[in-house]
This record gives C-alpha cells, sequence and structure tokens, in this order.
C-alpha cells in the first residue's frame, strides 16, 4: 500500500511537471486559435528576432567607422524561423540617420549595396559563402527568393557605416532598423 | 523518520531537479531565439462573421511594445519569378483593399516576458460589395519595451544604439457571397542548368478569391525515376510568374528529363480546412528546354 501510494506521487509529481513544460513550451511552436466558425492549431506561425544589434561602439568625430556584415560581434542579426523552404518576404526599413535624444544633431549612417547577407543554412556571420544563402547584397532590396532554410531557420546579417561630422556633438544617437516578415505562400 | 519517506524525498527532489533544469536550458534556448509570435498566418473573416482575433506571444525576457496596424501588400513577382511583398501603409485605392474597413482592439500594448494578449478584430465593410475576397495586412510591430536613456557621462563620447525593430506581416482576408478559386497556368517552361531545373510558371487568378495551394514539382529522367522534387505553398491573387529551382542528381539518370508539376488546392496544413476554398487542379508536364 505504501509503496503504490508513493508510486502514485511520483507519477502525480511527473504528469503535473509534464503538463506544466507542455504547456510553458508549446506555444513556442504552435499557437492554438479559434474564432467564430472554426478552430484548429497553427504549425508553422513565422517569428523574427533581432538576436544582435548593430553595434558601432565609440567613435571619433570626423572619423567614419565601418561594419561588415560578416563582423561575427558587431553585426546586425535577424532570426527567422518557420516553415522549412517556405517562401519568405523580407524587406529592411533602414534610417538615414541616427540622432540625439533631444534631437539636437544627427548623425548620416550609410548601408551599401552590398552591406547585407542572408543566410539559410545557419553558419556564422564571419564564415558565410555564396553556397550558405545570398552574400553581399543590397539591404534595401532582399532577394525575393528567400525562403526559410531547411532547419526552419534563416537568419540575416547586416553591417553598416556610421559617418560622424568634425564638429558631432557628443552623445548617443540612436534610431530604429525595422525588419518586415511575411510568408508570400498565404 | 522512515525510510521510505526519505527514499520518497529524495527522489521527488532529484525527479524535480532533473525537470527544472531541463526547464531553464529550454527557456533559454527559447529566449534567445524567439521574437514576438503571432498566431494563425492567415485571418478569415467573412460577411457573417465580422470579427475576429489573433494571439501575441512574448516568450522573451524582456517586456515588448506591440503596435498593431493595416496594410496592403499582395505577393508579386519580377519578370525573373521572384516573389515579393511590398507593403502599401498609405490608402490605395485597390478595389480589393480592406485595410480601411478593420480596426483591432488593442492597438499598442507591452507585453510583459513570458505574456500574452489577444487582439480583437472587427471589420466593417460597404454594404454594396460585389462578391469575393478583399484583403489587408496585418502588421504587427515590435520592439524591445525597455527603452533607452543616455547615460550622464554621454557627453564624453559619441555611440549609437541602433533599436532593432521587428514587424510580422500577415494577411486579413475578407471574403462574401459566392466564392470561386480558379486558377489558369498561362505558360510554363523548364529548362537545365548545371544540376539545377528552372522551372517558370505564369499564373493567373480566374476566381474572386486567392487561390491557395500548394505547387508540387518532380523531375524524371527518360525511364520514369525521379531524381528531383520540390513543394512550395502558392498564392495567387491576381498574376504571378514563379520560378522554381529544383537541385537533381544527374548521376545514374538518363536524358531527356522532364518535370511534371501539379498545382492543388488540396493540403495546406497552414489553413483551418473551413477557410480553404477548394480550387481547380493543375497538372503539366514540361520537356526541358
Amino acid at each position: 500500500m505504501g509503496n503504490w501510494s508513493i508510486f502514485n506521487i511520483r507519477l502525480l509529481k511527473l504528469a503535473i511537471v509534464t503538463v506544466a513544460l507542455w504547456a510553458i513550451l508549446s506555444p513556442l511552436s504552435a499557437l492554438d486559435f479559434s474564432d467564430g466558425t472554426a478552430s484548429g492549431t497553427v504549425l508553422t506561425i513565422i517569428t523574427a528576432a533581432a538576436t544582435q544589434d548593430l553595434a558601432f561602439g565609440n567613435i571619433l568625430q570626423a572619423v567614419p567607422k565601418s561594419i561588415g556584415y560578416n563582423n561575427d560581434a558587431s553585426s546586425a542579426i535577424f532570426t527567422i524561423t518557420g516553415e522549412a523552404s517556405a517562401g519568405i518576404n523580407l524587406q529592411l526599413i533602414l534610417p538615414e540617420y541616427v540622432s540625439l535624444s533631444d534631437g539636437s544633431d544627427r548623425m548620416t549612417i550609410i548601408f551599401s549595396s552590398t552591406d547585407a547577407a542572408v543566410d539559410t543554412t545557419t553558419v556564422t556571420p564571419s564564415t558565410i559563402s555564396a553556397s550558405d544563402g545570398w552574400i553581399n547584397q543590397n539591404p534595401y532590396y532582399l532577394p525575393a527568393s528567400a525562403v526559410i532554410g531547411s532547419a526552419g531557420t534563416t537568419k540575416i546579417y547586416l553591417g553598416g557605416k556610421i559617418v560622424p561630422s568634425v564638429d558631432q556633438t557628443p552623445g548617443t544617437y540612436s534610431g530604429d532598423i525595422v525588419l518586415s516578415v511575411s510568408y508570400n505562400g498565404s | 523518520m522512515p525510510e521510505l519517506s526519505i527514499n520518497k524525498i529524495k527522489m521527488g527532489g532529484a525527479i524535480r531537479n532533473w525537470y527544472m533544469a531541463a526547464l531553464f536550458v529550454l527557456l533559454f534556448a527559447a529566449n534567445i531565439s524567439a521574437g514576438v509570435l503571432v498566431a494563425p498566418t492567415v485571418v478569415f473573416l467573412s460577411e457573417t462573421n465580422r470579427t475576429g482575433r489573433i494571439t501575441l506571444q512574448n516568450p522573451t525576457d524582456v517586456p515588448q511594445e506591440v503596435n498593431i496596424f493595416f496594410s496592403f501588400g499582395l505577393p508579386v513577382s519580377d519578370s525573373l519569378g521572384n516573389v515579393s511583398v511590398i507593403l502599401q501603409d498609405s490608402v490605395t485605392g485597390d478595389p480589393k483593399s480592406a485595410m480601411d474597413w478593420v480596426k483591432a482592439f488593442p492597438r499598442t500594448v507591452v507585453l510583459p516576458p513570458g505574456g500574452n494578449q489577444t487582439v480583437r478584430l472587427v471589420i466593417k465593410p460597404p454594404d454594396d460589395l460585389p462578391d469575393g475576397e478583399y484583403w489587408a495586412r496585418i502588421v504587427v510591430r515590435s520592439q524591445d519595451a525597455r527603452g533607452t536613456v543616455p547615460r550622464a557621462d554621454d557627453n564624453t563620447g559619441i555611440s549609437t544604439q541602433l533599436n532593432m525593430v521587428i514587424q510580422t506581416a500577415i494577411m486579413l482576408k475578407y471574403r462574401t457571397g459566392e466564392l470561386i478559386s480558379n486558377l489558369e497556368l498561362t505558360s510554363a517552361g523548364a529548362r537545365l542548368d548545371g544540376n539545377i531545373v528552372q522551372v517558370m510558371l505564369d499564373m493567373v487568378c480566374r476566381g474572386n478569391v486567392s487561390y491557395m495551394g500548394i505547387l508540387h514539382s518532380r523531375v524524371l529522367d527518360k525511364n520514369n525515376n525521379e531524381i528531383g522534387r520540390g513543394k512550395i505553398n502558392l498564392a495567387v491573387y491576381r498574376n504571378l510568374r514563379r520560378r522554381i529551382d529544383l537541385p537533381i542528381t544527374i548521376e545514374n539518370s538518363n536524358p531527356p528529363y522532364r518535370v511534371e508539376v501539379r498545382i492543388t488546392s488540396e493540403g495546406r496544413t497552414d489553413v483551418p480546412p473551413p477557410d480553404m476554398i477548394s480550387g481547380n487542379e493543375i497538372v503539366r508536364t514540361l520537356n526541358l528546354e
């Protein structure tokens, strides 16, 4: 009787923890939805995340500074997950300048026609080659034939150049880099 | 303390520790890879069901500021068969645009770490709409809600803070009246380029709803051996030129090669069956140029 009770308690604990784990983790790959006429489970939601910011570090007046998309530590990295091999639309909206929070000064930021790469094999910025996706891409026109990689993930690497003036006001300059993603098969 | 009780405590602790370790590992893995999740991937509304909802979830460990707005953008293609979606935020004047009819509640929300939010959608279309389907994009824009406050010592140097903003655009389709899904394959061709078979298809939507389906393609050799295949989800709203690149295995195969193309509205797993409008099937065999 005692052993049976202990077994039941252990089983109950296992069940509770398993259910809790499932409840917490299952939304990462699937979200239930319902409306007035139908209900079901979406298995292949598309998600994107900025997993690394574009970081220029300390900047000196009148000294432009470039970060290549192949810089492992400082390039921007976006990670897109979804249905493997599905066609996706990627669109970057990039700032032409960054500005101080009070708007008193601004600084030019430039993205050249080869400042981006799209990686469907999830290597690293410094090791990506043409066979891993698309290299030396124009960030304003990312590849129209982009897909989610066979492992369910695609990454975008982005570099850029900051151009401070000779009398650039010291301070922290901010701006937005916007990535828009969508499936193109729905 | 009885021996059984001690064992029970030890066993319970071990199980708890193992599960907690697994939980932290998995949650950490989730946090470093996920943004704000949006479901479903397509929202369907109709004249009998003018409200809907999307679910947002923040699996990250930082609060996310989320804005919801509407746009218009259909998959369009270039002469090379590449497909893109250009979002237009202003009123487009497109007779098929539903972006001015739909509203979201709430439109702005701050999602705490692990938080969920249901966003209600309400559509108020004009009364005299012709039968068919009307479209808008629901754009969910999210970014770290913590913001950046310049430090006091910022006046000693120059630095940048680039805010990474993510927009997920999902399709909203409003349907009314009698619905017809029909696709025409107006031209098709295939050619061999090294170890890649390039298939080019020109399609026109002839129904009054977008044609949603799957495009299957197979490359066969002279002896009907399959040496390559592909499968993509397809959505044709008006005209679409689509290129498919099929890697093939030439070794031990015998030319001439041909491509079998099959387009069907069956088999989509990302759309609930009640929302699928069954359409025609197209089967075509293409000889390589």
